[in-house]
């Protein structure tokens, strides 16, 4: 069987990339699961879905706690702890990144057992279009498989994304198209695992005799304020504002705009953003009348975001 | 203590008024309706300081008595039938909260076609919202079941919402003596309103009801709920100890009526249970050795006292007033389970469905249940279900058919105009 | 908490997840600072739900999630029973708070209607703040009644909504409430008048508060505020207030930009524009406008 999961945020297409992926196996003749899983979060927030494929009946079904290939369509999402982005990645498991860096690069800094491949989804747009990063991915995930044709692939980019424009969809064909030449040389790199090869011994949950337990605990309440404050949603952010004070009047209106709370005022009435939570939505920047909010691309900047996730 | 003439809604008012509620949210339904009149008379007359509202819905209403109670006041209100279901996605809500308020149910058969007579239906399709439950078999008892509800859902161990269950025009429009007891002893049974840390307050951060992600937490929640519900059975007994300690009236979670050496055990919840009593005197008169059981709390659901009181009978029948299409009798499966796999074998249950949207269960019916029931055991085999329903009832219903749609016999559909 | 986040009590902490340039999160923003932590915030099921997902929650004061029917019949239990403890002398008027419905547009115009609409025939004392982001957000953007005529929503994906937009505002009026004011996070200076003005009457008070939304119109959330200001300028939100028994504009648009500006920054109305214009559309939809203005400056 083929365990495969995406990693991206809302907004990356994740979702119909999984789809992609899982038409374009079920096409090739594969009995196919694929599913989404949301979350609360919106767009910006990391995401994931999943794709099994067998050549018998599948039975398995929800979360893939142990895949023989990750794509992680968002690089960024590595600093992420509660995106679990590396859960169960053993040494035979493949893991796919939408990278300029090497792959060498994410060895040395994952430390990893398994075998690390990178696609630089940034280049191919540059070349073929405006393509979501999740379809790039299973273009390259589609023949790291190695059992899936082009012709397969391109036929389920075409069923998935119909309902859009002729032009977008040769776009994407395209794009995809060309992320599949790129892994030409890595062809059937993916190892499929016997579907029984699971471990056929589990250890025991251990299961806890629940006491009824006070109020307000035992409610869904809480009695602190402002708890929220521990998400660090500025996790979400792929491109940053930074205020430049020399242009910057003072005038406030970015803080009063901003649609997180995450811009205070220094002690000389400066403004701040606070990059714990900046989702990095840039209407600020969008909207400052003296354009004193430049935009940067988050993974240039440094230093690198802080390490801290949900706790 | 004065005893007086009190219908079941009276006598549903007077629990509240005793328990000296804070807020009334209503909306009004027949059969209930009176109940929530006469509390708004007393309000209006100052005989009762409360605040009675009437929403537009029964889903506001239960949606303002959950905001009330986890606010920090003590609510009552009351309903029936299609106002209980048209308020349903409240009811789990208000256990969710952990709202420990009362709301009284007057029976009444579910539409279509719509009624206004009384089976349990509407009852049973809240049974699995974390309401717990208490059924009347008097007007004595919706007084006082009332006032036990209230110690029950306010209780620190179970703060849940507790429903009362009394059966329309049967009880709610039927008059019978009532004694009503003394405020000053209700309020030292009942102790003032306490919040346990669930309220609204200026200063106190507090977010109620919140959303969460994944079935873990999820599970813990109402893994909670269902504990409490389950606590709920050694606080019920516990405090019937205490009313009946101080009032004399004594409320076991399950009746057991001439039960000492009866074979046969006919198992209902109710106002019907009592035309069982009638029906159960007149065979043991004649020799038989028949009683009766009769839950009055149906959740928690009694089920080791239902093992106890019937595990070693020979033959149990379960007389249900309510219907769940396409399986039958509600209490008939759930005394199934309970019953299920004692280690004596257990006795042979036979299930009877009556008493749907008002209809009467004759003396004789009674009778007959138990020599089906007799014969049952003999030979060891339970017959299928048995719907009540009587040749006459037939005939009234095909003459009434013909009515409605021109007489049947000896015609073709397509003749009938002419 | 080890770390407070940058807000003070009488703000809205950050960390919540709704999507980023969220325009019913940023005038909630806006509308908590006037209001603060002497609120209990009332919610029906929709995007803002998500604000408190245990065991998070940016609010300092209090919160009730209710249903999507019944909101503002929570709000009247919440009302009542701090106002009986206060009579009965349980509380302090310190420990008083204002009651706050909170729900979206499908709640408001819809489903929630019959509740809200009885609130204000009991005349409750609580602010409703509806944030309008013109559909069922929280499922998937699907048409809601308050969704505009030709916008595409995931259940009007083939020609775009056959309806029109139903005017709550003018629902709210016919009930003589206290206060109904429209408003919109991208004109902060008016909305903070109103919001103040609001928190200082008593009674049923309504603030509509149009919420551009860029996961469910389909457009740059750094285009939030650009949104939003073209529909005041285009004229398709119009500012105004009911207070005293009279409604007055509170701005108006005189010189007012074509509504194709506003509707081509929106995915949702992009069909409207390619492959061709639609003209006769185009031109119905500019035409309404036009009768609302002509109807007001009569
Ligand atoms: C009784 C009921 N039906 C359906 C739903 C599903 N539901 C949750 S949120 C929502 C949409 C609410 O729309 P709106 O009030 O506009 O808020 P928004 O999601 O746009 O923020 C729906 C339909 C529900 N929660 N309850
Ligand atoms: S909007 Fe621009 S000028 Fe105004 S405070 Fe912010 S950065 Fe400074
Ligand atoms: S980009 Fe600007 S407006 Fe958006 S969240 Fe960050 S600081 Fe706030
Ligand atoms: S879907 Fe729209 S309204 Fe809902 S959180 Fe996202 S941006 Fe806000
Ligand atoms: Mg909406």
């Amino acid at each position: 069987m083929y365990r495969i999961r995406l990693h991206g945020r809302g907004g990356q297409g994740i979702k119909t990339a999984s789809r992609i992926l899982g038409t374009a196996l079920f096409r090739s003749g594969f009995e196919v699961q694929d599913a989404p899983r949301y979350g609360a979060e919106r767009r910006g927030a990391p995401i994931f879905a999943y794709v099994r494929a067998d050549d018998k009946v599948i039975c398995e079904r929800g979360l893939i706690h142990q895949p023989n290939l990750v794509v992680v369509a968002d690089e960024t999402l590595f600093d992420l702890p509660a995106a679990n982005v590396l859960e169960g990645l053993d040494g035979r498991a493949v893991l796919l990144i939408n990278s300029e860096r090497s792959a060498q690069d994410w060895c040395r800094q994952l430390q990893l057992p398994g075998q690390v491949t990178v696609l630089d989804g940034a280049a191919v747009v540059r070349e073929a279009g405006r393509v979501p990063a999740g379809a790039l991915c299973v273009g390259a995930a589609a023949r790291l498989l190695g059992v899936v044709s082009r012709r397969a692939l391109l036929q389920a980019v075409a069923e998935e994304l119909a309902g859009h424009d002729a032009a977008a969809i040769q776009t994407s064909q395209q794009a995809v198209s060309q992320a599949y030449e790129l892994f030409a040389g890595e062809a059937g790199l993916v190892q499929r695992l016997q579907s029984g090869a699971k471990k056929s011994v589990t250890t025991p949950p251990k299961w806890v005799e629940l006491d009824c337990e006070a109020l307000p605990r035992a409610a869904p309440t809480i009695t602190m304020a402002a708890t929220s404050a521990l998400v660090k949603t500025g996790l979400w952010r792929t491109r940053r504002p930074r205020i430049d004070r020399a242009l910057c009047s003072r005038c406030g209106l970015c803080r009063t705009l901003c649609p997180e709370g995450g811009i205070d005022l220094d002690g000389e009435g400066y403004p701040v953003i606070d990059y714990r939570y900046c989702k990095g939505c840039l209407l600020c920047a969008a909207q400052c009348p003296r354009r004193a909010i430049a935009v940067a691309d988050e993974r240039t900047v440094s230093p690198p975001q802080p390490k801290e996730g949900e706790p | 203590m004065t005893r007086i003439l009190l219908t079941g809604n009276a006598a549903a008012a007077w629990g509240a008024r005793l328990a000296a509620v804070d807020y009334v949210p209503a909306f009004p339904i027949t059969p209930q309706t009176e109940i929530i009149e006469t509390l708004a008379e007393w309000i209006d007359g100052g005989v009762l300081d409360s605040r009675l509202v009437t929403l537009e819905s029964e889903h506001s209403m239960l949606t303002a008595a959950g905001a009330a109670a986890v606010t920090g006041v003590r609510v009552f209100s009351a309903t029936s039938s299609q106002g209980l279901l048209y308020g349903m996605e409240m009811l789990y809500n208000l256990a969710g909260w952990r709202a420990p308020l009362v709301l009284v149910n007057v029976s009444r058969g579910l539409s279509a076609p719509i009624t206004l007579e009384p089976d349990h239906n509407d009852v049973l399709a809240a049974r699995d919202s974390g309401f717990l439950q208490l059924h009347c078999a008097t007007c004595q008892e919706v007084l006082d079941n009332v006032l036990l509800a209230y110690r029950l859902a306010e209780d620190a161990r179970v703060r849940l919402p507790v429903l009362v269950n009394l059966d329309g025009f049967y009880l709610s429009f039927t008059r019978e003596p009532v004694a009503i007891p003394e405020p000053a002893a209700v309020a030292d049974f009942l102790p003032p309103f306490s919040d346990c840390g669930l309220h609204f307050r200026g200063g106190q951060p507090s977010s109620q009801a919140v959303a969460v992600l994944g079935g873990g937490l999820y599970s813990y929640f109402r893994y909670q709920v269902h504990l409490a519900a389950e606590q709920a059975a050694a606080v019920y007994a516990e405090v019937a100890a205490d009313f009946e300690r101080r009032f004399g009236r004594s409320y076991p979670a399950v009746e057991a009526y001439r039960c000492k050496d009866a074979e046969l055990v006919l198992v209902m919840i109710g106002s019907f249970a009592t035309k069982a009593k009638a029906a159960i005197d007149g065979l043991c008169a004649a020799g038989q050795r028949v009683g009766l059981v009769r839950p009055r709390l149906l959740r928690p659901f009694p089920a080791a006292e239902l093992r106890r009181l019937l595990g070693h009978r020979k033959g149990v029948a379960v007389i249900d007033q309510n219907l769940s299409p396409g399986r039958g009798g509600i209490l008939h499966t759930e005394l199934t389970a309970a019953l299920y796999g004692l280690p004596q074998g257990g006795p042979l249950l036979v299930s009877f469905v009556g008493g749907l949207g008002g209809r009467d269960i004759a003396e004789e019916e009674f009778v007959q249940m138990v020599e089906v029931l007799r014969q049952a055991v003999q030979e060891g085999i339970a017959p299928p279900p048995r719907l009540l329903f009587t040749e006459e009832e037939l005939q009234q219903v095909r003459r009434l058919q013909d009515i409605a749609h021109g007489r049947s016999e000896g015609k073709g559909e397509g003749e009938e105009t002419s | 908490m080890s770390e407070s986040g940058p807000s003070s009590h009488s703000h809205l902490a950050p960390g919540t997840p709704l999507c980023a340039g969220c325009g019913g999160l940023q005038a909630l923003q806006q509308l908590y600072r006037v209001l603060g932590d002497k609120t209990v915030v009332v919610n029906a099921a929709g995007c803002m739900t998500l604000l408190s997902i245990y065991p998070f929650t940016p609010f300092a004061g209090s919160w009730l999630y209710t249903a999507m029917a019944c909101a503002a019949a929570g709000a009247q239990g919440v009302r009542d029973a701090l106002d009986i403890q206060l009579a009965k002398g349980r509380i302090s008027s310190a420990e008083d708070l204002a009651t706050v419905v909170l729900t979206g547009d499908g709640s408001a115009y819809g489903m929630g209607l019959s509740a809200t609409s009885a609130a204000l025939d009991r005349g409750l004392d609580f602010l409703y703040l509806c944030y309008d982001n013109e559909g069922y957000g929280n499922t998937g953007h699907q048409y809601s009644s308050a969704t505009p005529r030709a916008a595409h929503t995931a259940t009007s994906r083939v020609s775009g909504y056959a309806g029109s937009k139903k005017d709550l505002f003018a629902i709210w009026a016919a009930h003589r409430p206290s206060y109904v004011a429209t408003a919109i996070a991208a004109e902060p200076q008016d909305l903070a008048r109103k919001v103040k003005k609001a928190a200082a009457l008593r009674g049923p008070r309504l603030l509509l508060v149009l919420a551009p939304c860029p996961t469910g119109w389909g457009f740059d959330p750094a285009l939030t505020v650009k949104v939003g200001q073209l529909a005041v300028e285009t004229g398709i939100w119009p500012l105004k207030e009911y207070v005293d028994g009279r409604a007055v504009h509170t701005k108006i648009p005189r010189q007012r930009t074509p509504l194709a500006e506003y509707l081509r920054l929106q995915g949702r109305f992009a069909h409207l524009f390619s492959p061709q214009p639609d003209e006769q559309r185009l031109a119905e939809l500019q035409q309404a406008v036009e009768d609302y203005w002509q109807q007001v400056t009569e």
